[in-house]
Protein backbone atom coordinates (compact mmCIF):
# COMPACT_ATOMS: atom_id res chain seq x y z
CA UNK A 1 0.00 0.00 0.00
CA UNK A 2 1.21 3.46 -0.76
CA UNK A 3 -0.77 5.62 1.63
CA UNK A 4 1.58 7.04 4.22
CA UNK A 5 -0.73 9.02 6.41
CA UNK A 6 1.10 10.10 9.49
CA UNK A 7 -0.63 12.22 12.04
CA UNK A 8 0.98 13.58 15.12
CA UNK A 9 -2.02 15.41 16.59
CA UNK A 10 -4.42 13.52 18.83
CA UNK A 11 -7.04 11.49 17.00
CA UNK A 12 -10.41 13.00 16.12
CA UNK A 13 -11.84 9.60 15.20
CA UNK A 14 -15.24 9.00 16.72
CA UNK A 15 -16.86 5.68 17.61
CA UNK A 16 -18.69 5.79 14.28
CA UNK A 17 -15.39 5.74 12.39
CA UNK A 18 -14.38 2.52 14.11
CA UNK A 19 -17.81 1.05 13.46
CA UNK A 20 -17.38 1.97 9.78
CA UNK A 21 -14.02 0.12 9.75
CA UNK A 22 -15.93 -3.07 10.59
CA UNK A 23 -18.11 -2.81 7.43
CA UNK A 24 -21.43 -3.16 9.28
CA UNK A 25 -23.48 -3.98 6.18
CA UNK A 26 -21.20 -6.87 5.21
CA UNK A 27 -21.20 -7.92 8.85
CA UNK A 28 -25.00 -8.08 8.96
CA UNK A 29 -25.12 -10.57 6.07
CA UNK A 30 -22.31 -12.59 7.70
CA UNK A 31 -24.17 -12.72 11.01
CA UNK A 32 -27.43 -13.68 9.31
CA UNK A 33 -25.95 -16.55 7.26
CA UNK A 34 -23.99 -17.77 10.31
CA UNK A 35 -27.20 -17.66 12.36
CA UNK A 36 -28.96 -19.83 9.79
CA UNK A 37 -26.05 -22.31 9.79
CA UNK A 38 -26.17 -22.42 13.57
CA UNK A 39 -29.94 -22.82 13.90
CA UNK A 40 -30.46 -25.50 11.24
CA UNK A 41 -27.74 -27.68 12.77
CA UNK A 42 -28.99 -30.77 14.61
CA UNK A 43 -29.06 -30.86 18.37
CA UNK A 44 -29.61 -28.13 20.92
CA UNK A 45 -27.35 -25.16 21.53
CA UNK A 46 -27.79 -23.11 24.67
CA UNK A 47 -28.93 -19.59 23.68
CA UNK A 48 -26.01 -17.98 25.56
CA UNK A 49 -23.50 -20.16 23.68
CA UNK A 50 -25.25 -19.42 20.38
CA UNK A 51 -25.19 -15.69 21.10
CA UNK A 52 -21.51 -15.85 22.03
CA UNK A 53 -20.68 -17.72 18.82
CA UNK A 54 -22.52 -15.15 16.70
CA UNK A 55 -20.85 -12.29 18.55
CA UNK A 56 -17.41 -13.80 17.87
CA UNK A 57 -18.26 -14.37 14.20
CA UNK A 58 -19.52 -10.76 13.91
CA UNK A 59 -16.40 -9.34 15.55
CA UNK A 60 -14.20 -11.59 13.40
CA UNK A 61 -15.95 -10.28 10.28
CA UNK A 62 -15.44 -6.73 11.56
CA UNK A 63 -11.75 -7.46 12.10
CA UNK A 64 -11.42 -8.70 8.53
CA UNK A 65 -13.15 -5.52 7.31
CA UNK A 66 -10.80 -3.26 9.28
CA UNK A 67 -7.71 -5.12 8.04
CA UNK A 68 -9.05 -4.88 4.48
CA UNK A 69 -9.49 -1.11 4.86
CA UNK A 70 -5.99 -0.82 6.32
CA UNK A 71 -4.40 -2.58 3.35
CA UNK A 72 -6.61 -1.05 0.67
CA UNK A 73 -6.51 2.57 1.88
CA UNK A 74 -4.62 3.67 -1.25
CA UNK A 75 -7.15 2.27 -3.72
CA UNK A 76 -10.12 3.18 -1.51
CA UNK A 77 -9.02 6.82 -1.79
CA UNK A 78 -9.26 6.64 -5.59
CA UNK A 79 -12.77 5.17 -5.81
CA UNK A 80 -15.95 7.23 -5.35
CA UNK A 81 -17.66 4.32 -3.57
CA UNK A 82 -14.95 4.03 -0.91
CA UNK A 83 -13.35 7.51 -0.74
CA UNK A 84 -15.51 8.36 2.27
CA UNK A 85 -14.08 5.55 4.42
CA UNK A 86 -12.30 6.59 7.64
CA UNK A 87 -8.71 6.10 6.44
CA UNK A 88 -8.99 7.97 3.10
CA UNK A 89 -10.77 10.71 5.03
CA UNK A 90 -7.78 10.96 7.38
CA UNK A 91 -9.89 10.35 10.48
CA UNK A 92 -8.18 7.05 11.32
CA UNK A 93 -4.54 6.29 10.49
CA UNK A 94 -3.64 3.02 8.71
CA UNK A 95 -1.74 1.95 11.82
CA UNK A 96 -4.76 2.51 14.05
CA UNK A 97 -6.95 0.46 11.69
CA UNK A 98 -4.38 -2.35 11.56
CA UNK A 99 -4.09 -2.44 15.35
CA UNK A 100 -7.87 -2.35 15.76
CA UNK A 101 -8.34 -5.16 13.22
CA UNK A 102 -5.64 -7.41 14.65
CA UNK A 103 -6.89 -6.93 18.20
CA UNK A 104 -10.45 -7.82 17.22
CA UNK A 105 -9.30 -10.81 15.14
CA UNK A 106 -7.30 -12.28 18.03
CA UNK A 107 -10.04 -11.59 20.59
CA UNK A 108 -12.79 -13.08 18.39
CA UNK A 109 -10.82 -16.22 17.53
CA UNK A 110 -9.53 -16.94 21.03
CA UNK A 111 -12.92 -16.24 22.62
CA UNK A 112 -14.69 -18.54 20.14
CA UNK A 113 -12.13 -21.28 20.83
CA UNK A 114 -12.38 -20.99 24.61
CA UNK A 115 -16.13 -20.44 24.98
CA UNK A 116 -17.61 -22.41 22.06
CA UNK A 117 -15.27 -24.85 20.30
CA UNK A 118 -11.93 -25.07 18.55
CA UNK A 119 -13.27 -26.22 15.15
CA UNK A 120 -15.45 -23.12 14.80
CA UNK A 121 -12.55 -20.92 15.96
CA UNK A 122 -10.17 -22.51 13.45
CA UNK A 123 -12.71 -21.90 10.66
CA UNK A 124 -13.13 -18.27 11.77
CA UNK A 125 -9.36 -17.73 11.83
CA UNK A 126 -9.07 -19.31 8.39
CA UNK A 127 -11.87 -17.09 7.05
CA UNK A 128 -10.26 -13.89 8.36
CA UNK A 129 -6.83 -14.91 7.02
CA UNK A 130 -8.30 -15.92 3.65
CA UNK A 131 -10.14 -12.61 3.28
CA UNK A 132 -7.22 -10.45 4.35
CA UNK A 133 -4.21 -12.32 2.92
CA UNK A 134 -5.52 -14.32 -0.05
CA UNK A 135 -8.26 -11.94 -1.25
CA UNK A 136 -7.17 -8.44 -0.16
CA UNK A 137 -3.39 -8.70 -0.36
CA UNK A 138 -2.99 -11.15 -3.19
CA UNK A 139 -5.93 -11.68 -5.57
CA UNK A 140 -7.77 -8.35 -5.51
CA UNK A 141 -5.06 -6.45 -7.38
CA UNK A 142 -3.79 -9.27 -9.55
CA UNK A 143 -6.63 -11.19 -11.24
CA UNK A 144 -10.23 -10.75 -12.44
CA UNK A 145 -10.92 -14.02 -10.61
CA UNK A 146 -10.35 -12.07 -7.35
CA UNK A 147 -13.94 -12.07 -6.15
CA UNK A 148 -14.60 -15.62 -7.42
CA UNK A 149 -11.90 -17.20 -5.26
CA UNK A 150 -12.10 -14.55 -2.53
CA UNK A 151 -15.82 -15.29 -2.30
CA UNK A 152 -14.91 -18.40 -0.31
CA UNK A 153 -14.32 -16.15 2.69
CA UNK A 154 -17.82 -14.69 2.47
CA UNK A 155 -19.30 -18.16 1.97
CA UNK A 156 -17.83 -19.69 5.12
CA UNK A 157 -19.97 -18.08 7.89
CA UNK A 158 -22.82 -20.66 7.72
CA UNK A 159 -20.17 -23.38 8.01
CA UNK A 160 -18.73 -21.62 11.08
CA UNK A 161 -22.23 -21.35 12.55
CA UNK A 162 -22.87 -25.06 11.96
CA UNK A 163 -19.47 -25.93 13.47
CA UNK A 164 -20.24 -23.76 16.51
CA UNK A 165 -23.40 -25.81 17.09
CA UNK A 166 -22.09 -29.29 16.31
CA UNK A 167 -18.30 -29.17 16.61
CA UNK A 168 -17.98 -30.45 13.04
CA UNK A 169 -18.93 -29.94 9.39
CA UNK A 170 -21.51 -31.78 7.25
CA UNK A 171 -23.02 -31.74 3.74
CA UNK A 172 -25.72 -29.17 4.61
CA UNK A 173 -23.42 -26.28 5.56
CA UNK A 174 -21.21 -27.15 2.59
CA UNK A 175 -24.28 -26.73 0.36
CA UNK A 176 -24.89 -23.32 1.93
CA UNK A 177 -21.22 -22.52 1.33
CA UNK A 178 -21.58 -23.43 -2.36
CA UNK A 179 -24.73 -21.33 -2.74
CA UNK A 180 -22.98 -18.20 -1.41
CA UNK A 181 -19.83 -19.07 -3.35
CA UNK A 182 -21.68 -19.11 -6.69
CA UNK A 183 -23.82 -16.14 -5.66
CA UNK A 184 -20.80 -13.88 -5.11
CA UNK A 185 -19.62 -13.43 -8.75
CA UNK A 186 -23.01 -12.33 -10.20
CA UNK A 187 -23.49 -10.09 -7.16
CA UNK A 188 -20.12 -8.30 -7.41
CA UNK A 189 -19.92 -8.24 -11.19
CA UNK A 190 -23.33 -6.54 -11.32
CA UNK A 191 -21.87 -3.91 -8.99
CA UNK A 192 -18.67 -3.60 -10.99
CA UNK A 193 -20.66 -3.04 -14.21
CA UNK A 194 -21.86 0.32 -12.93
CA UNK A 195 -18.60 1.09 -11.13
CA UNK A 196 -16.26 0.18 -14.00
CA UNK A 197 -14.63 3.63 -14.22
CA UNK A 198 -14.03 3.56 -10.47
CA UNK A 199 -12.28 0.19 -10.58
CA UNK A 200 -10.27 1.16 -13.69
CA UNK A 201 -9.07 4.37 -12.01
CA UNK A 202 -7.99 2.43 -8.94
CA UNK A 203 -6.21 -0.14 -11.13
CA UNK A 204 -8.25 -3.10 -9.83
CA UNK A 205 -8.57 -5.80 -12.52
CA UNK A 206 -12.31 -6.37 -12.13
CA UNK A 207 -13.82 -8.42 -14.95
CA UNK A 208 -15.50 -5.50 -16.82
CA UNK A 209 -12.20 -3.57 -16.72
CA UNK A 210 -10.10 -6.47 -18.02
CA UNK A 211 -12.44 -8.53 -20.21
CA UNK A 212 -15.06 -5.94 -21.12
CA UNK A 213 -18.73 -5.54 -20.29
CA UNK A 214 -20.08 -8.11 -22.76
CA UNK A 215 -17.87 -10.85 -21.31
CA UNK A 216 -18.91 -9.83 -17.80
CA UNK A 217 -22.60 -10.06 -18.60
CA UNK A 218 -22.03 -13.50 -20.16
CA UNK A 219 -20.19 -14.64 -17.01
CA UNK A 220 -23.01 -13.31 -14.82
CA UNK A 221 -25.49 -15.44 -16.79
CA UNK A 222 -23.25 -18.52 -16.52
CA UNK A 223 -22.80 -18.22 -12.76
CA UNK A 224 -26.51 -17.50 -12.26
CA UNK A 225 -27.35 -20.64 -14.25
CA UNK A 226 -25.23 -22.63 -11.79
CA UNK A 227 -26.52 -20.73 -8.76
CA UNK A 228 -30.27 -21.08 -9.34
CA UNK A 229 -30.33 -24.93 -9.53
CA UNK A 230 -27.84 -25.11 -6.66
CA UNK A 231 -30.27 -23.10 -4.55
CA UNK A 232 -32.88 -25.84 -5.04
CA UNK A 233 -30.54 -28.72 -4.08
CA UNK A 234 -31.18 -28.54 -0.29
CA UNK A 235 -34.84 -29.36 -1.06
CA UNK A 236 -33.97 -32.08 -3.63
CA UNK A 237 -31.70 -33.79 -1.11
CA UNK A 238 -34.39 -33.63 1.55
CA UNK A 239 -32.66 -31.12 3.80
CA UNK A 240 -35.51 -28.64 3.41
CA UNK A 241 -39.25 -28.83 2.83
CA UNK A 242 -41.54 -27.81 -0.04
CA UNK A 243 -41.78 -24.23 1.24
CA UNK A 244 -38.06 -23.81 0.70
CA UNK A 245 -38.20 -25.64 -2.63
CA UNK A 246 -40.88 -23.33 -4.01
CA UNK A 247 -39.08 -20.21 -2.75
CA UNK A 248 -35.75 -21.39 -4.22
CA UNK A 249 -37.31 -22.10 -7.61
CA UNK A 250 -39.18 -18.77 -7.70
CA UNK A 251 -36.29 -16.58 -6.58
CA UNK A 252 -33.82 -18.55 -8.69
CA UNK A 253 -36.01 -17.94 -11.75
CA UNK A 254 -36.02 -14.26 -10.81
CA UNK A 255 -32.21 -14.23 -10.69
CA UNK A 256 -31.98 -15.89 -14.11
CA UNK A 257 -34.51 -13.44 -15.56
CA UNK A 258 -32.50 -10.53 -14.14
CA UNK A 259 -29.25 -11.90 -15.55
CA UNK A 260 -30.76 -12.48 -19.01
CA UNK A 261 -32.25 -8.98 -19.01
CA UNK A 262 -28.86 -7.57 -18.04
CA UNK A 263 -27.25 -9.48 -20.87
CA UNK A 264 -29.86 -8.54 -23.46
CA UNK A 265 -29.74 -4.86 -22.69
CA UNK A 266 -27.88 -2.57 -25.09
CA UNK A 267 -24.87 -0.51 -24.17
CA UNK A 268 -26.80 2.73 -23.64
CA UNK A 269 -25.40 4.11 -20.41
CA UNK A 270 -28.58 4.74 -18.43
CA UNK A 271 -30.39 1.54 -19.31
CA UNK A 272 -27.30 -0.60 -18.69
CA UNK A 273 -26.71 0.88 -15.31
CA UNK A 274 -30.36 0.42 -14.43
CA UNK A 275 -30.25 -3.32 -15.14
CA UNK A 276 -26.96 -3.90 -13.29
CA UNK A 277 -28.12 -1.90 -10.28
CA UNK A 278 -31.32 -3.94 -10.18
CA UNK A 279 -29.37 -7.19 -10.49
CA UNK A 280 -27.11 -6.11 -7.63
CA UNK A 281 -30.04 -5.17 -5.40
CA UNK A 282 -32.03 -8.29 -6.28
CA UNK A 283 -29.03 -10.55 -5.63
CA UNK A 284 -28.95 -9.34 -2.01
CA UNK A 285 -32.69 -9.93 -1.67
CA UNK A 286 -32.29 -13.40 -3.26
CA UNK A 287 -29.68 -14.57 -0.77
CA UNK A 288 -31.57 -13.09 2.16
CA UNK A 289 -34.86 -14.71 1.11
CA UNK A 290 -33.25 -18.08 0.42
CA UNK A 291 -31.67 -18.25 3.87
CA UNK A 292 -34.68 -16.76 5.66
CA UNK A 293 -37.06 -19.28 4.09
CA UNK A 294 -34.65 -22.13 4.85
CA UNK A 295 -34.62 -21.02 8.47
CA UNK A 296 -38.42 -20.74 8.67
CA UNK A 297 -38.81 -24.08 6.88
CA UNK A 298 -36.43 -25.86 9.25
CA UNK A 299 -37.76 -24.19 12.36
CA UNK A 300 -41.38 -25.02 11.51
CA UNK A 301 -40.34 -28.59 10.63
CA UNK A 302 -38.57 -28.87 13.97
CA UNK A 303 -41.60 -27.50 15.80
CA UNK A 304 -43.90 -29.92 13.98
CA UNK A 305 -41.61 -32.80 14.93
CA UNK A 306 -41.59 -31.66 18.53
CA UNK A 307 -45.38 -31.36 18.52
CA UNK A 308 -45.65 -34.89 17.15
CA UNK A 309 -43.44 -36.13 19.97
CA UNK A 310 -40.44 -36.74 17.72
CA UNK A 311 -37.23 -34.99 18.52
CA UNK A 312 -34.61 -33.85 16.02
CA UNK A 313 -31.49 -35.99 15.99
CA UNK B 1 15.88 16.34 38.21
CA UNK B 2 14.06 14.48 40.95
CA UNK B 3 10.56 15.15 42.08
CA UNK B 4 11.80 16.47 45.41
CA UNK B 5 14.10 19.04 43.85
CA UNK B 6 11.27 19.93 41.45
CA UNK B 7 8.99 20.93 44.29
CA UNK B 8 11.79 22.90 45.94
CA UNK B 9 12.47 24.64 42.65
CA UNK B 10 9.25 26.62 42.44
CA UNK B 11 11.00 29.91 42.97
CA UNK B 12 12.43 29.59 39.42
CA UNK B 13 10.95 32.00 36.89
CA UNK B 14 8.44 30.50 34.43
CA UNK B 15 9.64 29.69 30.87
CA UNK B 16 10.17 32.94 28.99
CA UNK B 17 8.44 31.66 25.81
CA UNK B 18 4.64 32.08 25.95
CA UNK B 19 2.63 28.88 25.36
CA UNK B 20 2.05 28.19 21.67
CA UNK B 21 -1.28 27.17 20.16
CA UNK B 22 -2.04 23.56 21.05
CA UNK B 23 0.30 23.61 24.08
CA UNK B 24 -0.51 24.08 27.71
CA UNK B 25 1.68 25.99 30.17
CA UNK B 26 4.30 23.26 30.56
CA UNK B 27 4.70 22.57 26.83
CA UNK B 28 2.36 19.55 26.60
CA UNK B 29 -0.46 19.09 24.09
CA UNK B 30 -3.72 20.84 24.73
CA UNK B 31 -6.64 19.00 23.13
CA UNK B 32 -9.23 20.86 21.14
CA UNK B 33 -12.87 20.59 22.10
CA UNK B 34 -13.44 18.16 19.20
CA UNK B 35 -10.47 15.97 20.16
CA UNK B 36 -11.63 15.82 23.77
CA UNK B 37 -15.15 14.84 22.73
CA UNK B 38 -13.85 12.16 20.36
CA UNK B 39 -11.52 10.73 22.99
CA UNK B 40 -14.27 10.65 25.59
CA UNK B 41 -16.61 8.86 23.18
CA UNK B 42 -13.91 6.31 22.30
CA UNK B 43 -13.13 5.73 25.98
CA UNK B 44 -16.79 5.10 26.78
CA UNK B 45 -17.08 2.69 23.83
CA UNK B 46 -14.00 0.74 24.98
CA UNK B 47 -15.38 0.60 28.53
CA UNK B 48 -18.72 -0.71 27.28
CA UNK B 49 -17.00 -3.30 25.08
CA UNK B 50 -14.84 -4.53 27.96
CA UNK B 51 -17.88 -4.61 30.25
CA UNK B 52 -19.80 -6.64 27.66
CA UNK B 53 -16.84 -9.02 27.34
CA UNK B 54 -16.82 -9.58 31.10
CA UNK B 55 -20.57 -10.25 31.09
CA UNK B 56 -20.22 -12.76 28.23
CA UNK B 57 -17.44 -14.64 30.01
CA UNK B 58 -19.49 -14.66 33.22
CA UNK B 59 -22.66 -15.94 31.55
CA UNK B 60 -20.85 -18.63 29.56
CA UNK B 61 -19.11 -19.75 32.75
CA UNK B 62 -22.50 -20.15 34.43
CA UNK B 63 -23.92 -22.04 31.44
CA UNK B 64 -20.89 -24.31 31.04
CA UNK B 65 -20.46 -25.16 34.70
CA UNK B 66 -24.12 -25.07 35.70
CA UNK B 67 -24.76 -26.91 38.93
CA UNK B 68 -21.27 -28.41 38.77
CA UNK B 69 -20.11 -25.21 40.44
CA UNK B 70 -21.33 -26.80 43.67
CA UNK B 71 -19.97 -30.31 43.11
CA UNK B 72 -16.35 -29.63 42.25
CA UNK B 73 -13.73 -30.99 44.71
CA UNK B 74 -12.68 -28.32 47.15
Amino acid sequence: MSVTLTRTEPSIAGVGDYVALMKPRVMSLVVFTALVGLLIAPGHVHPVIAFTALLCIAVGAGAAGALNMWYDADIDARMARTAGRPIPQGRVTPGEAAGFGMTLAVFATVTLALLVNVIAAALLAFTIAFYVVVYTMWLKRSTPQNIVIGGAAGALPPVIGWAAATGGVAIEPILLFLIIFFWTPPHFWALSLYRTEDYARAGIPMLPVVAGEAATRRQIVLYTLILAPLGVVPWLLGYAGALYGIAAIATGAGMIAMALRLRGEGSGHDSRHGASRQMFAFSILYLFLLFAVLLVDRMSGGLAALAAGRFPA
Amino acid sequence: MTAVSDTMDDTHPPPSRPPQAGEDKVGGIRLTEQQLRARRARSIAIALALGAFVVVIFLVTLVRLGSNVLTRPM
